[in-house]
C-alpha cells in the first residue's frame, strides 16, 4: 500500500481567497492512497519545507502532492524538499491550483470543486511515479568561444584566467571585431585601440587560450558538458609558424593599393597580400583568394611577388581548407552585429553622394590610422568641411526598417560632433538631427549636456530626404522646438545607421539550436534572470549578437557568460535529467521514426539489436518522439501512457 | 545686541505705501532693531531692468555704496529692491571687470563700491535677525487663531542661487512668525503665485487678472486674511483689490495686511499708529484691536 | 554652410546671438546652449496661462539664432518676471534673463518701449525716484501725504545734477 501525503498551499491570499483551502485538504485526506492532508499559507517558505519534511517522517510518506502554484515556479524546490525528506524527488507531483484555477476563476464554489479534481488527479498520478535516479556526465573543462570581438576576447580572458583551456573562434584574419575600428569611445574618449589592443594581446599570449583566426564553426554536437565542435580552418596561404610579420609581401603585392579594405569601412586600399590593420592579432598577413591574381589565374605576371619578396618562404599556395575537431564543456556565441547598409534608407542619399557617409566611416576618417591620417576630408573633394550634418536613428525605430533602438547611436554621434569640433575648429558648423536623445549610461548624460556647449545646433524631427545638390547637400528639416522649418545647405552628411543582427545569424542559430528573437538577434532564456543564458543548456550568449549595446554593457554582458561557463565548466560531473525518453526494448521495431524527428540528435539506430536507443546526454525531453513512434515503444519516463490516462479518467 | 541698519526705501513705500512705512517704524525698533535714515537713496534700479540692465547695476551699486559709505547694513522691505541690491552685489564679486567699470562711474558722486554689505528683508530681518523668541516676548494681543495666507513674492524666495531670504519653493518664515503671533497659517496651492505686479507698466488689464486670480484662489478657501510684505505686491492685492475682482468677474473681499501691520497689532500698537485706515481691502474684517 | 528659417525666411544672426550670450555670461553665468528643450520653464510660466509667452521657445529661438524676429515681438515684454523659470530650470538656463537682454535689445535698436516705462525713466531722471509723493486715500476717503502722517522726509539724489550725469553715461554704454 503507497503512502501518499497532499500538501496545500494558500499562496499567501493567491489562492485562499478563491479556493477554499481548508475544504480541500479536507477532501484530499480521504482520498485513495493518502494518509494525510495538510495546508498552509506559505509551502514554499522555510516554514512549510519544514512541515512537509517533518509530515513524511511522521507518516513514513513515499509520494508526495503539493496543490501550490505552476511547477514551472517551484517543482525544483519542493523536489529537494522531498528529498531531504527521504521521498525520491520524482515521486513529487505538483497539482497547479494557481494559475490554472486560483487565477483563472473568481467563484470560489466551482473554483474549490476544480481544485478537488486537479489534486484527485495529481494523487492518482503519484500513485504510480516511478523513483528515478539522475545519470551523470563528465564535464570537458574546456570552453569555445565565437567571436573575437571585444565580447569573445573578454570572455576568453576571464575563462583562461579562471583556469580552462578556451578555443576561441574568429573568422576574420584578426580579432578585435567592430572596437577595433573605432577611434575613441563615448563618454570617457578614451583611444579605443589603446584599451583594446592589450586584451588583443593577452588573447595571443595567454597559455590557456588557443586562438583559431580566420575559421568559423562547420558543426557542433553533443550536450552540456561534452560538445564536439567541428571547425573549418581557412587557408591564409601565409604559414603562421613562418611569417614574421614583415609586410615585405604587401608591399611587393602587384595589387598594392587596389582593393578596397573592409576595415576602412571602403574607405582606404590594400592589395591582395595584407594585413587588415596594424594592430591586428595574431600579426600575421593573409592573401585574399578571392582577390589574388595567383589564385585567381593561376598565374601573377611572371612569377608572385609575393612569395619572392617574402625572406622566410611563410607564403605557400599549396594550403587547403581544414576542418579541426575540438571537444569542450560549455559554448558562448558572440558573434556580434551588422550596420545596416543605409542604401535601405534610401531618401537619404548615401547611394547618391560620396559625402553621405555612416557614422563607422566617420570613425574610420577621424582615426589615425584611418585612410586620411585622421583629418576629416570631404569624400567628394578631399576638402576640409565648412558644415557638418548628423543624421540619427537612420532605420532605428522605424517599423519599415529595424523597430529597435540601436542603442549606442545617440553617444557615437555625439562622441564625433565632440572630436569634429576638436579637430575642424570653431567656425565650421555641426548640425545634429535627433528623435530623443538617448544618453541612458553613467556620464552620457553629463557628455551631452558638455556637447550641447559646442555651439552645436540640435533641431528636434527626423529629415525627410537629403538632396544632393550641385555644390552642397540639402536637408529640410522641421525643428519641433521652434516649430519651424528649416534648411540646411552641408558639406557633409553624417548617417547613424541602425544595428542589426548579422545576416547569417538564422543560419547560425540552427546550427546550434539556439533560438531568435522577433528582431533577429539571439534570445536569452529570460530577460532579466538569465540574461546570458540560451534555452540550450551549456551555451551562452554575450554582446550585440544578444542585442545592440555598448562597449560598457559588452563587456559585462562578456563576464556574465564567462561566469556562467565557469558554474558547468568547474563541475567534474553534471546530473542529467532523468525525465526523458527511454524504449520498450520489447516492442521497439527498429523503424528509425525517431531517429529522424528528434531535433537533438539523441536518438541513433542500434543496427546489430535493431532497435533505436536514446542518447541520455543528449535527450532534452521534449516529447517529440513519443508522439512520433508508431509502436509506442517509445516511453517518456514518469509520463507514461498508462500514467496520463489515469489522471484523465479521475478527472472526469 | 542692538542691530542697526540703513532703511533702504526704494520708490514705492515712500511715495504711496505709507502703511509698510509706518509699521515697519513702529514695530521694528521694540524689537531692537536700529533704523538709520540716509539721505541720497534714489530707485533700487529694478523697475528699468526690462530697458537698460546696466542701469539697474548702476543704481544699486550706488545705493549700496551709500550706505557703505556710512558704514551700515542694508534694509530694503521692498522685494524688488532686495533683489536687485542681492544681484548687484553677485555681479560685482563675481565680475571684477564690471565693479571697476562701475566705480568708475561712481566716482563721479564720490561713490565706491568696495566691501559686501548685509542686505535684509523684512522677513529674514523679523526670522533670522530678531528671532522668533524675542518676538513672542512682546507679544501682548495673540491672534486667536486667525486663518492666514503668506503671500512671499516672488522676489524674495527667487532665484535661490544668489541667495534669498527664504526658501524658494517651500518658504516657511512667515507662518513660523504668524503662529507665535497665535494666528493659523494656512498652506495653499497658489502660494508661491506671483501676484502680477512687474506686468502693471505695460500690460496692467494682465498683472490685475494675476492678482485677481490668486484673491480668488484665498477666498474660495475661506482663508480669513492675507499678509504680504512687498509694496508692490501689496498694492496689488490690497490698493487695486477692487479692480483685481472685476478682471476675474468676481466680488472679492479678502482682507490684506503688510505682515508688520499684523505684527503690531499682536504688539498690541493702534491700527492707526500702523498706518491700517490705508488699507483698502475689509481689514475690518477681522476685528482686531482698534482697527474698523 | 548655412541654416535658413523657411518658414519666416529668417536668417540667423550669429553676431547678435554671440553679444547676447556675452552678456548674459557677463550678468548671470547663463549658457543658453545647454537647454534641452524641456519645456518645464513653459508648464510654470506665470504669463504663459494669461498671454502667449513660451519660454522654452524664446530660449530655442535664440539657440538658432533668431533674434531678430524675438527683438521685433511684442511677446518679450509679456514676462512677468516669477523667476520660476530661472529657479527651476533644470539646465541652469535663465529665460527670465534672456528676455531682459531682449528686451534691451530692442530698446538699443530704437524701438518703441511700451508702457509706463519711459514715464519711470524720465522720472528718476530728474528726482531719483519712479515716482514722487503721491496723494493716498484712506478707507474712510480721506486723502493723505506722506508728511502727514509724521514720515521723515524723502531720502533721494542730493546733487541732482551729478546724478543725471551717470546716468546719461550708462545709457551711452552697453553691457
Ligand atoms: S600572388 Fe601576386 S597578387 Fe597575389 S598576393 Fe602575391 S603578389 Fe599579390
Ligand atoms: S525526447 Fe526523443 S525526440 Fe526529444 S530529445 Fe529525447 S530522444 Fe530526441
Ligand atoms: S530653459 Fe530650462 S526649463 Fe526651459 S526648456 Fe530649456 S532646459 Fe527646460
Ligand atoms: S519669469 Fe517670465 S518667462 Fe519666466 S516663468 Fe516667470 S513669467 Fe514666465
Amino acid at each position: 500500500m503507497r503512502r501518499i501525503g497532499v500538501f496545500v498551499c494558500h499562496c499567501g491570499i493567491n489562492i485562499a481567497q478563491t479556493v477554499d483551502v481548508e475544504a480541500l485538504s479536507e477532501y484530499a485526506s480521504h482520498l485513495n492512497g493518502v494518509v494525510v492532508a495538510k495546508h498552509y499559507k506559505y509551502m514554499c517558505s522555510d516554514v512549510g519545507a519544514t512541515l512537509i519534511k517533518d509530515t513524511i517522517k511522521e507518516f513514513k510518506l513515499d509520494g508526495v502532492v503539493i496543490a501550490s502554484c505552476s511547477p514551472r515556479m517551484h517543482e525544483h524546490t519542493f523536489r529537494r524538499v522531498a528529498n531531504d525528506g527521504g521521498v525520491n524527488p520524482y515521486r513529487v507531483e505538483i497539482s497547479n491550483i494557481r494559475e490554472q484555477c486560483s487565477w483563472a476563476h473568481s467563484n470560489k464554489e466551482q473554483a474549490t470543486e476544480k481544485a478537488k479534481y486537479l489534486v484527485r488527479s495529481a494523487v492518482s498520478k503519484a500513485l504510480s511515479l516511478e523513483p528515478l535516479k539522475p545519470s551523470t556526465l563528465k564535464v570537458i573543462p574546456e570552453a569555445l568561444v565565437i567571436g573575437g570581438g571585444i565580447a569573445g576576447i573578454q570572455t576568453s580572458l576571464d575563462l583562461a584566467d579562471d583556469g580552462f583551456k578556451v578555443h576561441l573562434v574568429e573568422r576574420e584574419p584578426s580579432i578585435g571585431g567592430h572596437m577595433a575600428q573605432l577611434d575613441k569611445t563615448f563618454p570617457t574618449l578614451d583611444c579605443s585601440s589603446c584599451i583594446l589592443t592589450p586584451k588583443m594581446m593577452e588573447v595571443a599570449n595567454h597559455e590557456n587560450i588557443e586562438l583559431l583566426s580566420y575559421s568559423e564553426v562547420a558543426s557542433i554536437e553533443g550536450s552540456i558538458g561534452n560538445y564536439t565542435v567541428k571547425i573549418r580552418k581557412k587557408p591564409r596561404y601565409v604559414d603562421v609558424d613562418k611569417c614574421t610579420g614583415c609586410g615585405d609581401c604587401a608591399t611587393a603585392c602587384r595589387l598594392k593599393d587596389r582593393i578596397v579594405s573592409e576595415f576602412n569601412q571602403g574607405m582606404g586600399k590594400r592589395g591582395a597580400a595584407y594585413m587588415p590593420f596594424p594592430q591586428a592579432v595574431p600579426l600575421k598577413y593573409v592573401i585574399d583568394d578571392k582577390k589574388c591574381l595567383f589564385l585567381t589565374k593561376g598565374k601573377c605576371g611572371d612569377e608572385p611577388l609575393c612569395k619572392k619578396a617574402c625572406a622566410p618562404g611563410a607564403i605557400n599556395f599549396d594550403q587547403k581548407e581544414e576542418i579541426i575537431e575540438r571537444k569542450v564543456g560549455a559554448i558562448v556565441v558572440a558573434t556580434g552585429y551588422d550596420v545596416m547598409d543605409p542604401t535601405a534608407v534610401y531618401e537619404y542619399g548615401y547611394e547618391v553622394s560620396p559625402d553621405v557617409i555612416t557614422t563607422l566611416e566617420m570613425e574610420r576618417l577621424i582615426s589615425s590610422s584611418g585612410p586620411t591620417k585622421g583629418e576629416i576630408l570631404r569624400p567628394s573633394n578631399q576638402q576640409k568641411p565648412k558644415s557638418v550634418t548628423f543624421i540619427l536613428c537612420v532605420g532605428s525605430r522605424d517599423e519599415t526598417q529595424c523597430t529597435w533602438c540601436c542603442r549606442i547611436g545617440c553617444m557615437t554621434a555625439l562622441k564625433q560632433v565632440y572630436l569634429l569640433r576638436e579637430k575642424l575648429g570653431e567656425d565650421v558648423e555641426i548640425n545634429v538631427c535627433y528623435n530623443d536623445l538617448r544618453s541612458f549610461g553613467k556620464g552620457y548624460e553629463e557628455f551631452y549636456r558638455k556637447v550641447r556647449g559646442l555651439h552645436t545646433n540640435m533641431f528636434r524631427g527626423r529629415p525627410s530626404e537629403v538632396r544632393t545638390m550641385k555644390e552642397y547637400l540639402k536637408i529640410d528639416i522641421f525643428d519641433t522646438t521652434t516649430n519651424k522649418l528649416f534648411e540646411i545647405k552641408t558639406d557633409m552628411v553624417v548617417l547613424v545607421p541602425a544595428m542589426m543582427p548579422r545576416t547569417d545569424a538564422t543560419e547560425f542559430a540552427r546550427l546550434l539550436h539556439l533560438t531568435l528573437s522577433g528582431d533577429g538577434f539571439f534570445l536569452e532564456a529570460h530577460p532579466k534572470l538569465r540574461p546570458v543564458d540560451t534555452f540550450v543548456n551549456g551555451i551562452f550568449i554575450a554582446g550585440c549578437c544578444q542585442a545592440p549595446k555598448d562597449i560598457q554593457d559588452t563587456v559585462s554582458q562578456a563576464s556574465a557568460a564567462a561566469s556562467r561557463a565557469a558554474t558547468i565548466l568547474s563541475q567534474e560531473e553534471l546530473e542529467i535529467d532523468p525525465l526523458i525518453a527511454m524504449v520498450d526494448e520489447d516492442v521497439c521495431t527498429g523503424c528509425g521514426i525517431c531517429v529522424e524527428v528528434c531535433p537533438y540528435e539523441a536518438r541513433t539506430l542500434n543496427e546489430r539489436k535493431r532497435i533505436a536507443e536514446v542518447n541520455d546526454a543528449l535527450c532534452t525531453g521534449c516529447g517529440g518522439c513519443i508522439a512520433a513512434c508508431p509502436s509506442n515503444a517509445s516511453i517518456h519516463k514518469n509520463f507514461t501512457k498508462k500514467q496520463l490516462l489515469n489522471m484523465v479518467d479521475d478527472i472526469m | 545686541m542692538k542691530k542697526k541698519y540703513s532703511l533702504f526705501p526704494g520708490c514705492l513705500m515712500p511715495t504711496e505705501q505709507y502703511a509698510y512705512e509706518l509699521s515697519i517704524r513702529e514695530t521694528l525698533p521694540l524689537l531692537g532693531v536700529e533704523l538709520v535714515d540716509v539721505e541720497g537713496f534714489s530707485c533700487c534700479g529694478e523697475p528699468m531692468k526690462s530697458v537698460n540692465q546696466l542701469l539697474t547695476v548702476y543704481l544699486s551699486a550706488r545705493n549700496l555704496a551709500i550706505a557703505e559709505k556710512h558704514h551700515l547694513d542694508v534694509f530694503a522691505p521692498c522685494a524688488m529692491c532686495h533683489l536687485a541690491l542681492t544681484e548687484c552685489q553677485h555681479i560685482l564679486e563675481e565680475n571684477p571687470a564690471m565693479k571697476e567699470r562701475i566705480n568708475g562711474m561712481l566716482a563721479a558722486e564720490g561713490l565706491q563700491y568696495t566691501v559686501k554689505r548685509q542686505v535684509v528683508h523684512t522677513v529674514d530681518l523679523l526670522y533670522d535677525q530678531v528671532g522668533i523668541e524675542k518676538i513672542k516676548e512682546h507679544v501682548k494681543k495673540p491672534l486667536n487663531g486667525l486663518k492666514i495666507a503668506a503671500h512671499y513674492g516672488c522676489h524674495i524666495i527667487r532665484p535661490s542661487e544668489i541667495g534669498r531670504p527664504d526658501d524658494s519653493e517651500n518658504p516657511q518664515k512667515i507662518e513660523a512668525i504668524l503662529k507665535v503671533l497665535g494666528a493659523e497659517p494656512v498652506n495653499y496651492p497658489q502660494k508661491l503665485d506671483c501676484c502680477g505686479a512687474p506686468l502693471l507698466a505695460n500690460l496692467p488689464e494682465s498683472a490685475l487678472t494675476k492678482t485677481g486670480q490668486k484673491l480668488q484662489a484665498i477666498q474660495e478657501q475661506g482663508i480669513q486674511g492675507m499678509v504680504d510684505v512687498c509694496p508692490w505686491c501689496h498694492k496689488m492685492f490690497d490698493s487695486r483689490q477692487t479692480k483685481a475682482g472685476e478682471t476675474v468677474a468676481a466680488k472679492l473681499d479678502v482682507p490684506v495686511l503688510y505682515l508688520t501691520q499684523l505684527l503690531g497689532l499682536a504688539m498690541g500698537i493702534s491700527g492707526e499708529k500702523l498706518g491700517l485706515e490705508l488699507n483698502l481691502s475689509p481689514v475690518e474684517k477681522l476685528q482686531l484691536g482698534d482697527v474698523k | 554652410m548655412s541654416i535658413i528659417d523657411l518658414t519666416s525666411m529668417g536668417e540667423p544672426q550669429s553676431d547678435l546671438r554671440k553679444e547676447l550670450n556675452d552678456r548674459l555670461t557677463k550678468l548671470q553665468d547663463e549658457i543658453s546652449d545647454y537647454c534641452f528643450q524641456c519645456a518645464k520653464c513653459t508648464s510654470g510660466c506665470e504669463s504663459h496661462k494669461l498671454l502667449e509667452l513660451e519660454p522654452h521657445k524664446i530660449v530655442a529661438l535664440l539657440k538658432r539664432g533668431l533674434l531678430n524676429e524675438l527683438v521685433n515681438s511684442d511677446v518679450i515684454w509679456t514676462c512677468m518676471t516669477c523667476l520660476k523659470c530661472r529657479e527651476r530650470c533644470p539646465q541652469r538656463v535663465a529665460p527670465v534673463e534672456i528676455l531682459f537682454a531682449l528686451k534691451n535689445m530692442a530698446v538699443a535698436s530704437g524701438k518703441q518701449i511700451p508702457g509706463k516705462y519711459t514715464g519711470m525713466l524720465q522720472s528718476i531722471l530728474s528726482m531719483g525716484l519712479i515716482q514722487d509723493i503721491q496723494q493716498t486715500t484712506t478707507r474712510t476717503n480721506k486723502t493723505l501725504k506722506r508728511d502727514e502722517l509724521g514720515l521723515p522726509p524723502l531720502s533721494k539724489p542730493i546733487d541732482v545734477v551729478k546724478f543725471q550725469a551717470g546716468i546719461m553715461k550708462i545709457a551711452m554704454e552697453k553691457v
